[in-house]
């Protein structure tokens, strides 16, 4: 437990630390996006054009949902996610430990489910604390935002990066190749970018779940949409079962 | 943890009709145990043969396709934990995490062990050299696979399952190994240990199981095969000799079978004593003088030949 905990604590830490930057980046540099908003929307192609109108149509607040949640945290959150999770088995296996870590006195479901939560607490702690230093940060350019929906838009946006997390996690369960895993959530993620930016098919990307939009409604109701919510949970949890059901008769 | 409610055996490792294929290869055909208890059973048998999936069967990691078990009177069930907590395995792989060092590697590996198991392997790891210090990966080969034995050997179980423990050891530490684990089944601990070089255990242990292609082929004392391996001898002759007269007059020995092997004869004998057939060759002195006599060694894949009748070792 204490090498896996160190493990996920340093990446952890360097993910927070990176996404803290980008956080701070993007604070720093409001004042000045708000004077150069039309100038730089004159640049902008015709669909990330009406992203920028969202991002400006709610002031700082849907400039900073874009900013750190939609940008920072998906991207960054999605690496971490695969990172962790092909790891976690599939890790061991090409490393070639599988056999003594399964080969310990301790249920394999225990196991797997450490190495879950542990990798999941990874992916979702940084986006809580990079959050939670928001107002601070908006404090120094003197705007003020509010914490409780803030920290609500953090629970939304881990919960789809634990979506991630687990459909990596369970490839990992089954591979054992770890760059066949990166890659192909790595692909998968690009496309549900790509997607996000086509209007035909935009309905289709698991990024529309974390859209600007999806933020300002949490922040104008105070409260989580559970619609979307329930389901980025039930998901999660049935990836998990079929982990727990696949390790359970992985080979060594 | 499930306990063998009815124990028709007194043994400690108990097997029935275990099975296990991969795809379209049999790695183990229905095969049946019983070993113990107390003693060393080496596992023998060419690589292939099914060792390593009898091992990880006995104690969990691989599920049979059929079959049953029960190690120190737990029946085999789920992922094994009940039985891995009655007893000790070191895998035959080496693969180790090379960032820690030697002691808590060795703290890792005995997660879910009673607290002073740690203390007792790191005592054996002092005692065979161990650098407990050094990072793993600065190991070598032998030296990864002592820090596995010293972490089957520490905890306090009745039954220890080791795949291949004196692999790539040099004769002294092999020596080692095998004294800490025949000082252990003295104390009554079962070992069931694999090998495919029958020298490397055969001093240690009390009783022999061989497999071939997946199937047990034979289980004996390790005494009745030193009985068997009394009965061959070996004979080496200069690369000039005259061979064809040698094979015929060993053909024309009663209860002697020779079959040739480049320069030299491997010879079964009828009997155990040696001494009619050294006789015999020293009253031909038209034969060419014998380079070396060996007798009593008996190498696996001899042993397969000559007495089971199965090659490819």
């Amino acid at each position: 437990m204490g090498r896996d905990l160190r493990f996920y604590a340093l990446g952890a830490l360097a993910y927070g630390i990176v996404l803290e930057l980008l956080l701070v980046a993007a604070i720093v540099y409001w004042p000045e996006f708000e004077d150069n908003v039309e100038a730089i929307r004159d640049f902008m192609p015709g669909e990330l054009k009406g992203a920028l109108d969202r991002m400006t149509s709610g002031g700082v607040a849907s400039y900073l949902h874009a900013q750190h949640f939609f940008k920072g945290c998906n991207t960054l959150g999605t690496l971490a996610a695969v990172i962790f999770a092909m790891g976690a088995v599939a890790g061991e296996a090409h490393r070639g430990t599988l056999e003594i870590w399964i080969a310990r006195p301790v249920s394999r479901r225990q196991l797997l489910l450490e190495r879950w939560t542990l990798g999941a607490l990874a992916v979702c702690l940084p986006v809580f604390a990079t959050t939670a230093t928001v107002p601070y940060l908006l404090g120094t350019i003197e705007v003020e935002m509010q914490f409780g929906p803030l920290m609500l838009g953090a629970v939304h946006e881990s919960l789809l990066l634990l979506v991630l997390y687990s459909i990596a996690f369970l490839w990992s369960c089954l591979a054992t190749r770890i760059v066949g895993i990166a890659f192909g959530m790595l692909l998968l993620a690009l496309l549900h970018f790509v997607a996000y930016l086509i209007p035909v098919v935009t309905h289709w990307s698991l990024y529309r779940l974390t859209d600007i939009d999806v933020f300002a409604r949490i922040g104008a109701t105070h409260s989580l949409d559970w619609r979307m919510c329930a389901p980025m949970i039930a998901t999660s949890a049935i990836l998990l079962g079929v982990s727990l059901r696949v390790f359970a008769r992985r080979t060594p | 943890m499930q306990r063998n409610a009815e124990r028709p055996s007194t043994s400690t490792i108990v097997a029935r009709g275990l099975t296990r294929t991969f795809g379209s290869k049999i790695a183990l055909q229905p095969t049946d145990l019983d070993l113990g208890p107390g003693g060393v059973i080496g596992l023998l048998g060419p690589n292939g043969s099914g060792k390593s999936t009898l091992l990880r069967i006995l104690v969990g990691l691989v599920r049979p396709d059929a079959g049953s078990a029960v190690v120190a009177g737990v029946t085999l069930v789920g992922d094994g934990t009940d039985i891995r907590r009655r007893c000790t395995y070191a895998p035959g792989e080496l693969a180790l995490y090379g960032e820690l060092n030697g002691r808590d590697h060795l703290g890792w590996l005995l997660r879910g062990r009673e607290g002073s198991s740690r203390a007792r392997a790191c005592a054996i790891a002092d005692e065979l050299g161990l650098p407990l210090r050094a990072r793993v990966r600065t190991y070598s080969h032998g030296m990864k696979r002592q820090l596995l034995f010293a972490a089957a050997l520490a905890p306090a179980v009745p039954v220890r399952i080791l795949d291949e423990p004196t692999e790539g050891l040099d004769p002294t530490k092999r020596g080692q190994v095998l004294d800490l684990l025949a000082a252990d089944a003295r104390r009554g601990t079962t070992i069931l240990l694999s090998s495919h070089h029958l020298g490397e255990v055969d001093r240690t242990c009390d009783r022999l199981v061989f497999l071939s292609a997946g199937a047990k082929i034979a289980d004996e004392t390790a005494e009745s095969v030193a009985r068997r391996a009394r009965r061959l001898v070996r004979v080496a002759y200069a690369p000039e000799a005259d061979f064809d007269s040698v094979e015929r007059a060993f053909a024309t020995m009663p209860e002697v079978r020779a079959t040739r092997e480049g320069t030299r004869f491997a010879v079964t004998l009828g009997t155990e004593d040696p001494r009619g057939f050294l006789a015999a060759l020293a009253a031909l002195p038209e034969l060419p003088p014998p380079r070396a006599v060996e007798f009593g060694q008996l190498s696996l894949q001899e042993l397969y030949r000559e007495l089971y009748g199965v090659e490819g070792c």
